[in-house]
């Protein structure tokens, strides 16, 4: 693949900043993240499978998401996952870096709209 | 799901990376999803098998990524050991902070824990305070006494008073005492200063303001013969009435106000710190003492409350000799002093302290409720020491470390002493405020009538005891952990490794936790008793029959104005009955010049020849003057003859009613049908119009009159419009009214109906009937409730102390269970194992507090009715709702063993 270390840099930050966000809506397992990952960017972003569950074990040694086992009636127990409030208060601050990050790439880079 | 589980595991242990058994199961879940999304997709199981295992290759070839590591809390840095004493305590006082707030939790209980005994015992000792050890504020200077009368051993109707002959035969020339004087409660009717209204007097002879040596701001106060018959009306105001009902005006003194439609000359204003006998007085009357033996022969008894200043020197029991003397020398009262005392003689004087005596009733409750606050104080810190135990042993680790890096014994113990200081102040800082929340309520609480109750407040004393008891529990919790500090043993903590070893359940720490545990059990038991004998006597005091039927019944007492003759009281009383038939919802209404609870009515003494032969006794009973429909109105059961009629009018044969308890004394003990038509002969109801033999027409159940536990005493009814003029002077009037729903709705109907008949009319004292039952019985509900809120407090401090201990033990004794487990011991052996040490610290806890409660319930007997103090019920139910709290308690721990995979603990563990 080939990956430059900026790239691998870029891509990290924006799993965990996917991850993230969306956690924020509601507690999910780690195959629901993968999945809604895959379809909110339509495709886009596919990180593969491979690194979701390291990332999760980083944000959650972080302290910004925890994972708890929650049995529901009728299936089996899952691993699910949750934004602690330091991970609420990453997820703010990272999206303004984002945003302020992709403003400044727009403008130097001169990518625009046609 | 199996199988991908085991693809996982061993992919894993083939790359020399065993995964944890919670990252297997995450990821096992995660490839099933994935093999059923595919196969959903259309693939088939080969082409499903395939992408799975790609999935699991792509994990295998970073299993270090794969390995969560628990996070854990930031650990608090103990400080360095090489300070001077004052900078070493603040780094430890930091250090203290610091663990509290890493821990929020386990500081939060303690403190509260703290916080619920210290508040339980300085609201009780506020109240001990102010009712028993503070002055009463009018006892200014030593050697104010109060004088109390008994004959026969039997005090007088109202009890704590003297007679008139008594005080009189003392009053001339006393060599014990400086002085003598009365003083009786009342309310008068103030007229003319806006709209009539009751004010609460106290008439008081003369000399009483210069015993109290109270001086007034304004004016004098009585001289010597103010207050005799026939001597202009004078009257002194409080400050309180003086600011709002007269707008301060200076020249108040020297005027005159309307009480009861006459008037007074005020002669002097009390300053604003005067308080006799109880802030509720709002004007004093001067009142003069009647000599026994009246003009043409009459005898004159009457009964008031009497206080006295000792000589200096002299002791209560030489001024009791003397007024027992002196009593004798009195003129002889006759059957007036029969009614009043139920016995003739021999008379005996009693001298106590006035503070002593304003509180007699309520000490031993106090005392014992203290007690109750007292053990639930201990119970609480049991707890803290327990949870500082658990704490400490959890921390076994750091202050292993500590000690072998150089930190000496003493200064460890001085950290965990400054660590539960922290927490014992900040428990006590708590409980203090949880008393001063208390006190806002305390007003409301308090039975009405509750002695001293205006002194109690948060004062010096109180602060003390809650600094006090602050110390008792920073030690207490400290205690414990300290001793365990001594005996640290770095070798063994650092082998066994932080999670506990299979020992360190045992040993003489866990045998102090044990005991601690069963004296909170054994605590418990004792106020849960304590808590179910009052509670069960206080719901057989409101479900007891009184003979009549408080439901629905509204009582006032009609004062009417001064100037009424005979004639237009009667008249004005039938005229208000009418009325008072004919609103809707009104069933019955009646007058009387007494009901039960009320300690308004008179009493009777006269010599009666046996109806039945048996020769003469001396009868005593109450007597009430009743209009016909008063045993309607008040539902009292007719169980032979007729009520009172209509038809029983001045100058026909006089009628008597009398209940059981007459039948059964004076009567002979006849069957009540053969009472009917007894004669009483000519002198039982003096007063009336008729001169031949009053007759017995009906006889009633007995009626409760006072208190629920009182004996029964033999009562007549008589047509109050059978009576003179003479015989109903001075008799109150109250109307009692049966309503058809709640009667707090009538009472607008009932004061519109007065109004009608004289605007002039300001009803007194207007309540339900339930209502003076309720208060009747407000001390021993103040009581009930709060042994049964101590009882409660302590189950649920107990029921924390065992799940505390036992899931403590569990957790430090898991490797000895996990290994019983591992050898074969069965699940239930293993839980069976883990509770039986606080099983048996239940048990005993419980069969000591039984056998405790057992030893001490005889002091609750005074308290009790209608349940003995061995209560079986009590002795039974409290404790088996107690185990039945220790078992809840339990359950999670032991659970916890239960489903404890052996394996794993060793694992850990190893």
């Amino acid at each position: 693949m080939g990956m430059t270390s900026l790239e691998r840099e870029l891509k990290r930050g924006s799993a965990e900043l996917l991850i993230l966000a969306l956690l924020e809506e509601q507690e999910r397992h780690g195959y629901q993240i993968g999945q809604l990952i895959a379809e909110r960017s339509d495709g886009a972003i596919t990180f593969h499978a491979t690194s979701l569950y390291p990332t999760l074990y980083r944000l959650e040694h972080k302290g910004l998401i925890e994972g708890r086992w929650v049995e529901k009636p009728g299936t089996r127990r899952r691993r699910y996952y949750r934004l602690t409030p330091g991970g609420r208060g990453v997820l703010a601050k990272q999206r303004s870096v984002w945003e302020t990050f992709s403003a400044a790439l727009t403008r130097v880079a001169g990518v625009r709209h046609a | 799901m199996r199988s991908f589980s085991a693809r996982i595991r061993s992919a894993f242990t083939a790359a020399g990376h065993p995964l944890d058994e919670d990252v297997v199961e995450e990821l096992a879940q995660h490839a099933e999803s994935a093999y059923e999304s595919s196969r959903a997709e259309g693939h088939g199981d080969a082409e499903a098998n395939l992408a799975v295992e790609t999935l699991i290759r792509g994990w295998v070839a970073d299993p270090s990524a794969l390995r969560r590591q628990v996070r854990r809390a930031p650990a608090v840095v103990p400080p360095a050991a090489s300070r001077g004493f004052a900078a070493g305590s603040l780094a430890d006082a930091t250090y203290a902070w610091r663990l509290l707030r890493s821990r929020p939790g386990h500081g939060v209980v303690t403190i509260l824990t703290i916080a619920l005994g210290v508040g339980a015992v300085t609201t009780l000792f506020s109240v001990a305070n102010g009712v028993l050890l503070r002055p009463l504020p009018w006892a200014s200077g030593d050697g104010l006494v109060q004088i109390v009368e008994s004959r026969g051993g039997r005090e007088g109707r109202v009890p704590g008073t003297v007679m008139n002959g008594t005080f009189l035969a003392w009053s001339e020339s006393p060599q014990t005492i400086e002085g003598l004087a009365a003083w009786r409660a009342g309310t008068v009717t103030l007229t003319g200063a806006g709209d009539a209204t009751r004010v609460p007097v106290t008439s008081v002879t003369p000399a009483m303001f210069d015993l109290l040596r109270a001086q007034p701001i304004r004016g004098r106060t009585f001289a010597a013969g103010e207050g005799r018959q026939g001597q202009p009306g004078v009257a002194i105001l409080s400050h309180g009435m003086w600011q709002r009902q007269f707008g301060s005006r200076e020249d108040i003194v020297g005027q005159s106000i309307a009480l009861d439609g006459a008037s007074y000359t005020v002669v002097g204003i009390m300053p604003a710190g005067f308080v006799f006998p109880t802030g509720e007085t709002q004007l004093w009357l001067p009142t003069e003492l009647p000599p026994v033996d009246g003009p043409g022969g009459v005898k004159r008894g009457t009964i008031i409350r009497a206080i006295a200043r000792l000589k200096p020197g002299v002791t209560t029991a030489q001024a009791a000799a003397e007024g027992t003397a002196r009593a004798t020398t009195a003129p002889d009262a006759g059957p007036v002093g029969m009614a009043l005392f139920g016995a003739a003689s021999p008379i005996q004087i009693a001298v106590t302290d006035v503070n002593e005596a304003a509180t007699a009733e309520v000490r031993p409750a106090i005392i014992i409720l203290l007690i109750a606050s007292v053990l639930l104080f201990a119970s609480a810190i049991g707890n803290v020491a327990n949870m500082q135990v658990a704490r400490a042993t959890v921390r076994q680790r750091e202050l292993t470390i500590r000690a072998a890096l150089g930190a000496g014994i003493g200064r460890l113990s001085r950290q965990l002493l400054i660590e539960n200081t922290l927490i014992g102040v900040s428990g006590a800082v708590l409980g203090l405020g949880l008393t001063i929340a208390l006190h806002r309520v305390l007003p409301s609480i308090l039975p009405a009538g509750f002695p001293r109750a205006d002194a109690i407040a948060i004062d010096g004393r109180v602060l003390i005891v809650a600094v006090v008891l602050s110390v008792i529990a920073s030690l207490a919790a400290g205690v414990l952990p300290m001793l365990f500090a001594r005996r640290l043993d770095l070798a063994r903590a650092m082998s066994e490794g932080s999670l506990g070893s299979a020992g360190a359940g045992r040993g003489r720490l866990a045998t102090a936790r044990l005991l601690i545990a069963g004296s909170q059990v054994a605590v418990t038991s004792v106020l849960i008793i304590g808590g179910m004998l009052l509670t069960r006597s206080f719901m057989a005091t409101m479900t007891a029959d009184r003979g009549y039927d408080p439901t629905n019944v509204l009582t006032a007492t009609v004062p009417f104005p001064g100037g009424y003759s005979f004639e237009r009281r009667q008249q004005a009383r039938a005229r208000i009955v009418a009325r008072l038939k004919s609103r809707p919802g009104i069933t019955h209404a009646a007058f009387s010049t007494g009901v039960p609870l009320m300690s308004a009515g008179g009493y009777t003494s006269f010599t009666l020849r046996s109806p039945f032969g048996s020769g003469e006794v001396q009868a005593e009973s109450i007597r009430r003057l009743v209009t016909p429909d008063y045993f309607g109105a008040l539902g009292v059961r007719i169980r032979a003859g007729r009520p009172i009629a209509g038809t029983d009018v001045a100058g026909s044969a006089t009628a008597v009613v009398v209940n059981r308890s007459f039948v059964r004394k004076y009567l002979d003990d006849v069957p009540i049908e053969r009472a009917i038509g007894a004669s009483l002969g000519s002198h039982a109801v003096s007063g009336t119009a008729y001169s031949g033999d009053a007759t017995v027409v009906g006889v009633t159940d007995d009626l409760r009159q006072d208190a629920i536990d009182a004996p029964d005493q033999p009562e007549m009814f008589v047509a109050l419009a059978q009576m003179t003029e003479a015989s109903q002077q001075g008799a109150s009037s109250i109307v009692v009214v049966r309503t058809a729903g709640d009667p707090a709705a009538y009472v607008e109907t009932l004061r519109t109906v007065m109004r009608e008949e004289d605007p002039g009319i300001a009803l007194d004292a207007v309540m339900s009937m339930d209502q003076r039952v309720g208060q009747s019985v407000s001390r021993p509900k103040v009581y009930a409730v709060l042994l049964a809120g101590f009882a409660l407090a302590a189950l649920l401090i107990a029921g924390a102390g065992l799940y505390g201990v036992l899931s403590h033990g569990v957790a430090q004794r898991s490797r000895e269970l996990a290994v019983r487990s591992a050898l074969g011991a069965s699940r239930p052996a293993v839980v069976a194992v883990a509770l039986k040490q606080v099983s048996i610290a239940m048990i005993l806890g419980v069969a000591t507090g039984i056998a405790l409660s057992m030893a001490l319930a005889s002091n609750l007997a005074p308290f009790l009715y209608g349940v003995p103090a061995g209560d079986w019920i009590s002795f039974a139910a409290g404790p088996a709702f107690l185990l039945a709290a220790g078992v809840l308690a339990c359950a999670a721990p032991a659970r916890r063993v239960a489903q404890t995979d052996p394996i794993q603990v060793l694992r850990e563990g190893g």
